[in-house]
């Protein structure tokens, strides 16, 4: 088991998911360096675990959802803080932009899911993963999966069509 | 130009029974600059999938991973340490063993020289035995140290390297 080779390159997909979660960029940095060394420490035990990024997505979960918790007990509000909003001002292409100037709106309606549905909109949509992942990570039935993240979608079309009557 | 697929695969989408391989189409069909109008405003929402795909951590978050690391990592300098410390007293090592070695050896010597003088003592009365013994003593001396010299850092040599071997 090789740091640089075998675990630092799942460092952004648990970057994203981690940030889904506490929705503040610092505390997500913290959260992946967090899961980075514990499964370091962990190294030898790893050549067992099956799928070792499901295995750290659920490791990063965790301690986002603790310090989710944490921030809240605290009565720390990021509401006014920075929203990530990773499709203002990098990434994606020039045709890429035209579509993207309205997308704070979809970043808000997704922000404010119950964080089940925020995570498995990222998993699912985001990263692209397969049921059983999503399942895997969440420690969840892949019906679980499904069920939640019909709520989600259809929960963002009705935000969507909502909006569009607005305007006309 | 017929959009039947892409509003099928919308539906199946919010029904939760596309595959990923049908939500990837979905994307790059929102990806083109030229939707058309009542699908339009579905735009955003891929659009937005396909963006926050590229959210990244900043440039140098591996060079502050890389120091929490090193920093967790056991200390393997520990055996190094302890070889240097073997190498820089080597030449001590020797010059002890040397010196041990002289005096065990010169110590013998000087017993041997005693009961020769007894002897000679007793047997030669016409010599004067007190120089001669003591010249015999110093001849004695010098040669057993020289030798005592050459065995010494010998061995010193093979318990060092021994030592090396054991590390």
């Amino acid at each position: 088991m090789d740091f640089k080779h075998d675990i630092l390159p799942l460092k952004n997909i648990i970057f994203r998911t981690a940030l889904r979660i506490v929705m503040n960029r610092e505390e997500a940095e913290d959260i992946v360096q967090d899961t980075l060394i514990k499964l370091w420490e962990k190294r030898n035990e790893l050549e067992k675990v099956e799928n070792l990024e499901a295995f750290a997505l659920t490791m990063a979960r965790n301690l986002a959802l603790d310090r989710k918790e944490k921030m809240d007990n605290q009565h720390v509000s990021f509401d006014d803080e920075e929203h990530d909003r990773p499709d203002e001002g990098q990434g994606g292409t020039d045709s890429h932009l035209m579509h993207l100037e309205t997308s704070g709106f979809i970043t808000d309606i997704i922000n404010a899911l119950p964080e089940k549905q925020r995570t498995i909109i990222q998993l699912r949509d985001i990263e692209g993963k397969s049921y059983k992942e999503i399942a895997s990570v969440l420690s969840i039935s892949e019906s679980d999966v499904k069920v939640t993240l019909f709520r989600a979608r259809n929960e963002l079309r009705e935000k969507i069509l909502q909006k569009k009557s607005l305007f006309l | 130009m017929d959009y039947k697929y892409i509003e099928q695969l919308l539906e199946s989408y919010f029904a939760c029974t596309t595959t990923l391989q049908e939500e990837q189409i979905l994307r790059s069909f929102f990806s083109q600059e030229d939707v058309p109008g009542h699908l339009a405003q579905y735009a955003d929402l891929f659009n937005y999938e396909t963006g926050a795909q590229a959210e990244k951590l900043s440039e140098d978050f591996d060079e502050r991973m890389m120091a929490r690391i090193e920093a967790t990592k056991p200390s393997v300098t520990k055996a190094h340490i302890v070889k240097l410390t073997t190498h820089h007293m080597a030449p001590f090592f020797k010059a002890a063993a040397v010196v041990a070695m002289a005096l065990t050896i010169g110590r013998a010597a000087e017993h041997a020289i005693g009961e020769q003088e007894a002897e000679e003592n007793s047997n030669v009365v016409a010599v004067d035995p007190y120089i001669k013994s003591s010249d015999v003593r110093q001849t004695i001396r010098v040669k057993d140290v020289s030798q005592a010299e050459t065995k010494a850092t010998n061995d010193s040599i093979i318990s060092i390297a021994t030592k090396d071997e054991i590390q």
